[in-house]
């Protein structure tokens, strides 16, 4: 493994030290050669030279050959003949050097990469509040000039790769030697608020040089030639959650160019909204918020609905400080519930932290509540009077009853039923449309469910409590005298089953929701037992809400934005919370993807539905959510597999030009030179 | 830096009869009083038979009875000796530099050193002194010897006429013989520009304090003093030694000049230092200083002429 430690101590890279070399060479040589050529002097005599002593200074040669003989003039030349070829070298200060040979820039564009600095890594101020992704892509240009830049006398072999990073992999530029369009890709990297996992952006990495190196069309791996091995160069703050999995091959390298320096940070982790069952009209909010950092803290949280603040922690939350032990990181965690809020229409919750802090991004998290809805029930039944009363009994805005002869005509003629929710109290219809439905006793007319006759004497074997409607419903003491047999294909979900078959099975097949059960109730003791009650609203509770759009817990960066809208939606318009606007199509079914969401906020999803004339908006919230983004402090070291690689700050590793200094020294030794010429020459 | 100037012919050349006429006025000063061997215009040490008084002593047998004060007899009826200063002749010697180093300059550092000395030479003849003339190259000596009176001029200008320098100076070699083979005690001038490979401190100590009151007179050319000047280095040069042959290769350089001035300061700052120590004494000529400033004026304030 040569992904040795690099010290991050002061070094020079020459830009382009063949040049320089070449230079000095062809004129080092002349100029010695030159020295080695005699003065052919006048013949004087004098009266006696016991006065004069020998004078070495040879200032001009016209006759071969004499021994070199040290003279300060020839000292002078060398040393401006050697300036002039280091600055032509184009030494640069605290470079990581210029080998040539392949090159992968990546650059961690996750949240955490948003975190925004105020100083470098030497400590020093910058100029202005810079975010780190920006930081390390200035770095990466850099890089980028140092290992291809060089103008004229450049004749580096250099091939550089772009790719950026967050919770995906994407090439930005592929193995090229341009210098514009690798700045520009750089460039074209914007700020994302994924997670971030290397992964990925490695094995694209080796993808592309593997391809390369396949030596012909069969595909057959040639030698590789450990040239073509590119180092990786990784500009990053080092919180890559699968670092610690990821091992170098065989000749790779890494090198690490930390980014950042902050780590003040703290952030909401997760957010859940919900109407309490008591009073719909009202929103009551909970939040987690998290303390990376190892001291604890406290913040002030606020509530906002549609950007207006509504409520504010009265006193600060106190967090405790994160505990680091070793490959464990837990941090500190604090749980805040506002007190309910009156909001009877939709709304999109965001919950924030009011202190600033180096990450911004991850200091609010949103959720979407849907408005609060009564529903209208309609009940299609023989007349048995358990299910009615206890249908007619639940807050809903309008119910209604019908025969199923009704039920039957109304749907061959097509009328739109307009009720949310559609009760079969033992009632078998002939055909079923687009709707959400609860069954009892006889089997509905739906696909893949069929009923093949009659158990007796049954009770649940197994109940996925889980599930909504068996909220303070259980089924324990449950049993059915008689049920029907049916069987279920695996569209269905078997919610409580008996060891003979299932009971309790629900469907959500597009616009089509049925939750069925498999007996009368009339069949059953469960009409004395209080979760029958609790069973019939929450059922009815959650078909009449089903798919409307209460994603209460949002999306998180990266993931794509896939929501149903009513069928023949059109003119689909995403607003992204950083300002853009993308147009979606949707499938016949209503079906809309678009993405991934990369930034974190509140997607507006615009659209018109037949029939209606106002622009509907469904709301997505996109949070980070991710206490791991939220650790910000950056790594100095990364550990991979068993290779531990040093981060060399860029702040550090940021070069500076080198070859004016140099280049004014060389000509300052030229003056000398000639001063020190003319001193000896004019008598 | 050889010399461009047309060559001496003859007498007039050396010492034209401007300065001649000049130099008939003053006379040869040894600052100690040396004897000398015929009687001269000059005092002697020795006691002898001037009108100058020197000193009484006591008679003792074989004196010459002439010489006896009788006044002091009668007085204290002892014999004493009047002793007076003996008035002799002058040995004035010039030492010539006549290696190659000295054929250089411009104006010529050999054609000045011989003006001087034919200008020496004339004071020394007219006062009557014996004056010797000795040129020393390569280790050997020519003389010309005991010449003596205003007719010997001609003489002194032929000899000087005909020495033509050439190969390395040899000067202790030199000076020892004149230091050995010298007639008579007296004033001695030498006439170098003093650039010695083997140094100038051994072959002025073979004359120095031997009975002669020493007079090192540095001829230098204007163009071996600042080589910057017209007519001196410039440029990559291959230097040729005069009188060794020895090459050195030069660039000409600010920094080469000074340091080539710093060693010429050097070595005249200790050729002075070793004549003041030995009671020599030493002048710095360049050649550019006209024969008649230097006779009439540095040498007369020197304490040499008067």
């Amino acid at each position: 493994m040569s992904a040795a430690p690099l010290p991050a101590v002061l070094a020079v890279t020459w830009v382009t030290p063949v040049a320089g070399a070449i230079l000095g060479a062809a004129v080092l040589a002349p100029l010695l050669a030159l020295w080695f050529l005699k003065l052919r002097r006048k013949r004087r005599v004098v009266s006696s030279t016991l006065l004069w002593t020998r004078s070495l200074a040879d200032l001009r040669a016209n006759a071969p050959f004499q021994r070199i003989r040290f003279n300060l003039l020839l000292l002078l030349q060398i040393l401006a003949v050697l300036a002039i070829a280091f600055a032509v070298a184009q030494p640069e200060a605290e470079g990581l050097g210029s080998a040539g040979g392949r090159h992968v820039l990546m650059i961690d564009r996750s949240a955490s990469m948003g975190a925004v600095e105020t100083v470098d890594g030497n400590g020093k101020a910058l100029d202005k509040p810079t975010a780190r992704l920006e930081l390390a892509k200035e770095a990466a240009k850099d890089r980028v000039r140092e290992l291809l830049g060089g103008g004229w006398f450049s004749i580096s072999a250099s091939d550089v790769m772009v790719v950026a990073f967050g919770a995906r992999a994407e090439i930005k530029a592929p193995f090229t030697d341009s210098v514009a369009t690798l700045e520009a890709a750089i460039d074209s990297i914007r700020p994302t608020d994924e997670a971030t996992r290397i992964a990925e952006a490695i094995e694209l990495a080796r993808a592309f040089t593997d391809s390369q190196n396949r030596g012909d069309t069969r595909g057959e791996r040639v030698e590789v030639d450990t040239s073509s091995i590119p180092t990786i160069e990784l500009y990053s703050d080092g919180r890559v959650s699968d670092i610690g999995a990821l091992s170098l091959r065989n000749g790779e390298k890494i090198i690490y160019h930390r980014v950042g320096e902050a780590a003040n940070n703290a952030a909401v982790v997760a957010i859940s909204a919900e109407r309490p069952p008591e009073s719909p009209d009202k929103i009551q909010v909970f939040a987690s918020v998290a303390n990376p950092m190892p001291e604890p803290r406290s913040v002030t949280l606020q509530l906002a609905v549609d950007g207006t603040v509504r409520a504010i922690t009265p006193k600060p939350v106190e967090i405790a400080a994160a505990k680091d032990e070793g490959a464990i990181f837990v941090p500190g965690r604090a749980q805040v519930t506002f007190r309910p809020i009156e909001q009877p229409s939709n709304a999109s919750i965001e919950v924030s932290i009011v202190e600033d802090d180096a990450l911004r991004a991850d200091d609010a998290a949103l959720a979407v509540v849907a408005p609060a809805k009564r529903l209208s029930v309609l009940l299609v039944g023989s007349g048995g009077f358990i299910v009615k009363t206890l249908v007619e009994g639940l807050p809903v805005e309008r119910f209604s009853t019908m025969t199923v002869e009704e039920f039957d005509a109304a749907v061959a003629e097509g009328k739109a039923l307009n009720f949310d929710v559609v009760v079969f109290d033992n009632a078998k219809a002939k055909k079923l449309p687009a709707g959400r439905y609860l069954a009892f006793g006889a089997a509905p007319p739906v696909e893949g469910l069929t009923a093949f006759g009659e158990h007796q004497g049954v009770y649940p074997r197994s109940v996925r409590e889980e599930h909504p409607v068996f909220r303070s419903a259980t089924l324990d003491e449950l049993f059915v005298s008689k049920m029907t047999a049916v069987q279920a294909d695996r569209s269905f979900q078997v919610l409580a089953e008996s060891p003979e078959g299932p009971m309790i099975v629900a469907l959500d097949r597009a616009e089509l929701h049925v939750l069925y059960v498999a007996f009368d109730p009339l069949d059953s003791n469960w009409p004395f037992q209080r979760s029958f009650v609790n069973f019939t609203a929450n059922a009815v509770g959650h078909l009449g809400r089903a798919g409307d759009a209460i994603a209460t817990v949002g999306l998180r960066p990266g993931e794509p934005v896939a929501l149903r809208l009513p069928t023949g939606s059109r003119d689909i318009e995403i607003a992204v919370p950083d300002g853009t606007r993308a147009k979606v199509a949707a499938d016949a079914e209503g079906n809309i993807a678009w993405g991934p969401a990369t930034v974190a906020g509140l997607y507006r999803i615009e659209f018109l539905v037949p029939g209606l004339d106002a622009r509907q908006t469904r709301l997505v919230a996109v949070n980070i959510a991710d206490a791991a983004e939220s650790r910000i402090a950056p790594l100095a070291e990364l550990s991979l597999g068993n290779t531990n690689v040093q981060g060399i700050s860029v702040a550090a590793s940021r070069r500076g030009a080198l070859w004016p200094w140099v280049l004014a020294l060389g000509l300052l030794v030229v003056v000398v030179e000639w001063w020190y010429y003319q001193r000896q020459v004019r008598v | 830096m050889s010399s461009t100037a047309k060559p001496l012919r003859k007498l007039d050349d050396l010492l034209d009869s401007r300065l001649m006429a000049k130099l008939d006025a003053i006379d040869v000063v040894s600052r100690k009083i040396f004897s000398g061997k015929v009687q001269g215009e000059r005092r002697s040490k020795r006691r002898g038979q001037s009108i100058d008084f020197a000193d009484f002593r006591p008679y003792v047998h074989g004196d010459d009875l002439r010489f006896v004060d009788w006044n002091i007899f009668g007085r204290l009826d002892r014999l004493f000796l009047k002793m007076f200063l003996e008035e002799e002749d002058l040995s004035l010697i010039i030492a010539l530099d006549t290696s190659a180093s000295m054929r250089v300059g411009n104006p010529d550092a050999f054609d000045y050193a011989r003006k001087v000395a034919m200008a020496l030479a004339y004071v020394g003849l007219v006062n009557q002194h014996r004056v010797s003339l000795v040129g020393f190259s390569q280790g050997q000596i020519e003389r010309a010897s005991n010449l003596r009176g205003r007719r010997k001029a001609a003489d002194v200008a032929s000899w000087l006429l005909r020495r033509e320098p050439a190969g390395a100076s040899g000067f202790e070699e030199a000076m020892r013989l004149v230091g050995t083979t010298r007639v008579g005690r007296g004033v001695m001038v030498v006439l170098s520009d003093f650039l010695f490979h083997e140094g100038f401190e051994k072959g002025l100590g073979m004359v120095a304090g031997r009975g002669f009151d020493v007079y090192a007179l540095q001829v230098l050319a204007p163009q071996v003093v600042d080589p910057s000047r017209e007519g001196g280095v410039s440029g990559d040069l291959l230097l040729v030694d005069s009188e060794t042959q020895a090459e050195t290769e030069i660039t000409v350089t600010p920094e080469l000049l000074r340091i080539y001035k710093e060693r010429l300061d050097r070595l005249c700052g200790s050729l002075r230092a070793y004549c003041t120590r030995r009671d020599l004494v030493h002048l710095v000529v360049e050649t550019s200083t006209p024969v008649e400033t230097l006779m009439l004026e540095y040498l007369r304030r020197r304490g040499m002429l008067r």
